[in-house]
């Protein structure tokens, strides 16, 4: 019997499971960019200090540095493994598939890793205990060590959404997958932003100590944060448009026909709202206050980092990895520098319940008794990582798609013509034997009936003993 | 008696193999090697091997240090004496940084084991999915009421208590990751665990299916202890030589820590050994050299420890030599446990499909370099800072600078040759 290498399935009804690696990522883009940003300008601001002897400046960044041990350092680095973890319950073998492509890329971000969280201690608990150009010395090694990071994973994010040249599916050369054609406008756009997020944090803190600092140095940190936000954001726009451009064209149809209006409203609004913010305090630096700082960090948070986020996991689809991992961790194509197979042919051939190590044996072969059940299997196993496939609310739940479809011709008339034969190129096509079609067809007019909500239990009539039997009387 | 021990063993093994019925261990080998990445490892396993054991070691020490410090802090707390008081603010520092630490340096050997060892770690967390995620959310609320303790601890009772909760949410985080590594053990249970013999498929990943107490106990909460107390006589070590330190104070904190660590380094040895009688006959751990070397080497470091206990300070660097010995060998006998499991399948990762590849270990290996100059230069300047009496300034000698203007130079040499590739790969591909 075909054995194919999948993994239990973890499913999550209403938000479903991306929604977890979603949120996750989003504060720790939030988080990183925050202390990434944050490093280059604290690095560039004792650097004022040392030069023009203004030893208050250094007053102001340990307390920048206190702030983001507390917020990065926890937050961040917390949830950087954060999205790993996630992602190696959402989806195993997408994550799978880059890990063992890029494991030595990784390490080597690791190092920065640890060079950045040593540092960031050695700098808060040495300033003041060691001569200030050591000092300087040691803030523009955390700077840049803290860049690296941003410049390594950049590479791996890019790859994620498309190697961008068939080239790779056949040299399988690093380098190629890692120098994406969108990795240097992707890098230049996330190195700018970075500057605008680390400066409205920056600001929020001078406005703190406003009463402790003497008012030239205070005018002087606000102005310096605020040109630097100011130029983060005016470049970062550039770059976004350049990134834009390097798109392939799917992400492209999915920007124009299927991302929301809202959700690039809401980051265009959050952009100008920062931009204003920023002008504002560079004009009158008295205007920078921490209630209204804090709040513009956070709505950066809402409306611009967690709707990009969802953005770019979007733009991605149908795949999760490189253009030969589709989201619901099939295989969808050969990469013959690799060694690597589409499992497509075998999976319509044998079937998925067949092929799938954690089905268990009783809704292996297909019946009038088990037919629901399988299709909810099915449903789980091939739609759930972009569908609550239980409920009419959530994540494009299954209850909202197919209401009104009661009758499983119906259902699989549509399933068949538009998933099986002519998929949109953001969908990964259906997979599996007719039999399985009709299977889910039956599942989905059967939910729809229901009210358009089941519950995500399986419940199989045979035990896997049973069903062994069965098979081989 | 012996029958006793026998039946208290047993007693023990039915408590591991919680929901467990006996699979279909026939098809299990099947299973395992359809699993593997099909983009196979890009380096010799053997590497990728070494390199987990190795990271694990430092991982695990800093683990270590953040539960046994904050166990330290919130019983020092409970004493008025100053001395104690001090003690609790210096533990909770130690555990403070090490938790930060300890994150970090976990990444490495979860990275090399992912690439080799790809069944056993996505199949068992996903068996445990919500927990999994639910390691992530307690440790951030761990780490945040550590802070909280911090923040505190000029209120003792407030920050014990701080303390109190985030020392039971590490132990909570060390319980998911003990169970996803332990479930990982048993790949013959996999299936019947995840359809519950055939009945369903428990994709809501809030199942717990496997625990076991003396690993538990050994790997995480007797080592906890033992070994923050090797560093409470490095702290003693450390400090002696700077002159605004008080000499009783270290002393007696050396002396203490030399004490816990002998009395938990007992009971790591105990718990260890009672781990090993635990795991089944068909693994023949018992029988295995790496399984000894393991024991041995936790007896050689409670004899360093315990002739440390006149004069911690001096015995202070041995200490330390001797328990990362012992840490090395538990790294090795806790890899050695997935082979033994694994190959009653036929899997090996020495088998393991390769795509060999040489740039990305040599973009690796010039990281390794260049981080080597930073961390050397980082942690040199640091370690002078701590020995300048507070209110004053080290200056830094002539060799120090060159060594700082190096470690810049470098950093950002490697991050022009990182760019400067990478334009030359667009150019050559997409110009």
């Amino acid at each position: 019997m075909d054995v194919l290498g999948f993994y239990p399935m973890w499913y999550v009804s209403v938000v479903g499971s991306a929604s977890i690696i979603g949120i996750i990522a989003a504060f720790h883009v939030l988080a990183s960019h925050t202390s990434v940003g944050a490093s280059i300008l604290l690095a560039y601001l004792a650097t004022k200090a040392y030069r023009e002897n203004q030893p208050q400046i250094y007053d102001y960044i340990k307390k920048y540095i206190l702030g983001l041990l507390v917020f990065s350092y926890v937050s961040g680095s917390i949830t950087g493994p954060g999205i790993w973890f996630s992602a190696t319950v959402a989806n195993p073998r997408g994550i799978s598939a880059l890990i063992h492509n890029f494991v030595w890329v990784w390490a080597a971000e690791w190092i920065w890793f640890v060079a950045e969280v040593t540092l960031v201690y050695i700098l808060f608990y040495t300033l003041g205990r060691i001569d200030q150009r050591s000092w300087l010395r040691l803030a523009w090694t955390f700077a840049i060590g803290s860049w690296a990071t941003m410049y390594i994973i950049v590479g791996i994010l890019s790859f994620m959404l498309s190697p961008g040249h068939e080239k790779w599916f056949t040299t399988g050369n690093i380098l190629d997958a890692f120098y994406n054609k969108n990795y240097f406008p992707h890098l230049l756009e996330r190195t700018s932003y970075m500057f605008a997020i680390a400066g409205t944090v920056g600001l929020a803190i001078a406005a703190l100590m406003k009463k402790d600092l003497p008012e030239k140095v205070y005018k002087d940190i606000v102005k310096t944060l605020s040109y630097w936000g100011i130029g983060g954001v005016v470049f970062g726009l550039m770059f976004f448009a350049w990134y834009v451009s390097t798109l392939p064209e799917r992400s492209h149809v999915i920007i124009e026909g299927v991302v929301p209006l809202y959700m690039k409203v809401s980051i265009m609004l959050t952009v100008l709202i920062v931009l204003t913010y920023f002008f504002l305090t560079a004009i009158r630096p008295q205007v920078a206050r921490f209630w209204i700082s804090l709040p513009i960090f956070i709505l950066i948070f809402f409306m611009g980092v967690f709707p990009e986020e969802k953005i770019r996991e979007s733009i991605r689809k149908p795949y999760i990895a490189g253009e030969f991992v589709w989201v619901n961790q099939i295989i969808s194509r050969d990469v013959p520098a690799k060694g690597i197979e589409s499992e497509v042919p075998v999976i319509d051939q044998k079937g998925l319940l067949a092929v799938n190590p954690f089905v268990p044996e009783g809704l292996k072969k297909i019946n009038s008794q088990n037919e629901i059940m399988a299709g909810k299997a099915i449903a789980i196993l091939q739609c759930s990582g972009c569908h609550n496939v239980t409920g009419s609310t959530g994540l494009r739940p299954f209850g909202q798609k197919f209401a009104g479809m009661t009758d499983p011709n119906t259902v699989y008339g549509f399933l068949a013509s538009y998933l099986r034969d002519n998929p949109p190129p953001y969908m990964p096509k259906f997979v599996g034997t007719d039999e399985e079609l009709r299977a889910l067809s039956a599942y989905i007019a059967h939910m729809i009936s229901k009210g358009g909500s089941v519950s995500a239990k399986i419940e199989v009539p045979n035990t896997s003993a049973e069903a062994k039997k069965e098979v081989q009387p | 008696m012996k029958d006793m021990i026998r039946w208290f063993l047993l007693f023990i093994l039915s408590f591991m193999l919680i929901g467990g019925k006996w699979a279909f261990a026939g098809d299990v080998g099947t299973m395992l090697k359809a699993m593997p990445d099909p983009a196979g490892a890009p380096f010799y396993p053997v590497t990728m091997q070494v390199l987990q054991v190795l990271t694990w070691m430092l991982h695990i020490l800093f683990v270590y240090t953040s539960i046994g410090g904050l166990f330290f802090s919130i019983y020092a707390f409970t004493k008025r004496e100053e001395r104690w008081q001090r003690l609790a603010k210096a533990t909770l520092e130690l555990a403070k940084v090490s938790v930060s630490l300890a994150i970090v340096l976990g990444v490495a050997p979860l990275l090399f084991y992912q690439v080799i060892y790809d069944p056993l770690w996505y199949a068992s967390a996903n068996l445990s999915a919500g927990w999994y995620i639910l390691f992530i959310v307690f440790l951030l609320v761990g780490y945040y009421f550590i802070w909280g303790a911090y923040f505190t601890k000029d209120k003792p009772s407030m920050s014990m208590l701080m303390s109190v909760l985030g020392v039971l949410f590490l132990l909570l985080v060390g319980f998911i990751i003990h169970v996803v590594n332990y479930q990982a053990l048993y790949p013959e249970k996999w299936v019947e665990w995840y359809t519950d013999g055939g009945r369903t498929m428990n994709a809501s990943g809030w199942n717990i299916y496997a625990f076991n107490v003396f690993r538990y106990l050994s790997f995480l909460i007797f080592p906890s202890v033992a070994i923050t107390g090797v560093f409470l006589m490095l702290y003693n070590w450390y400090f002696r030589s700077r002159e605004d330190m008080d000499k009783d104070y270290l002393d007696w904190a050396g002396k203490l820590g030399a004490r816990s660590a002998m009395y938990a380094g007992i009971g790591w040895l105990v718990s260890h050994i009672l781990y090993i009688f635990t795991i089944p006959a068909d693994w023949g751990a018992k029988g295995s050299i790496f399984t000894w070397l393991s024991v041995l080497g936790l007896i050689l470091c409670a004899g360093v420890v315990f002739s440390s206990q006149k004069n911690p300070a001096k015995m202070a660097i041995p200490s330390l030599l001797a328990g990362s010995v012992a840490l090395l060998l538990i790294a090795v006998f806790r890899e050695y446990l997935r082979v033994a499991s694994t190959s009653r399948f036929g899997y090996s990762i020495y088998s393991y499909k390769l795509n060999l590849e040489f740039l990305s270990p040599l973009l690796f290996l010039g990281t390794l370099l260049t981080g080597l100059v930073l961390y050397a230069y980082a942690w040199w300047m640091a370690y002078q800072a701590g020995k300048t009496p507070k209110g004053k300034v080290y200056e830094a000698s002539e060799t120090e600078h060159h060594l700082g203007d190096l470690s810049v130079f470098i950093v950002v040499l490697w991050a022009i040759v990182f760019i400067g590739v990478g334009l030359i790969v667009i150019v050559r591909n997409y110009v």
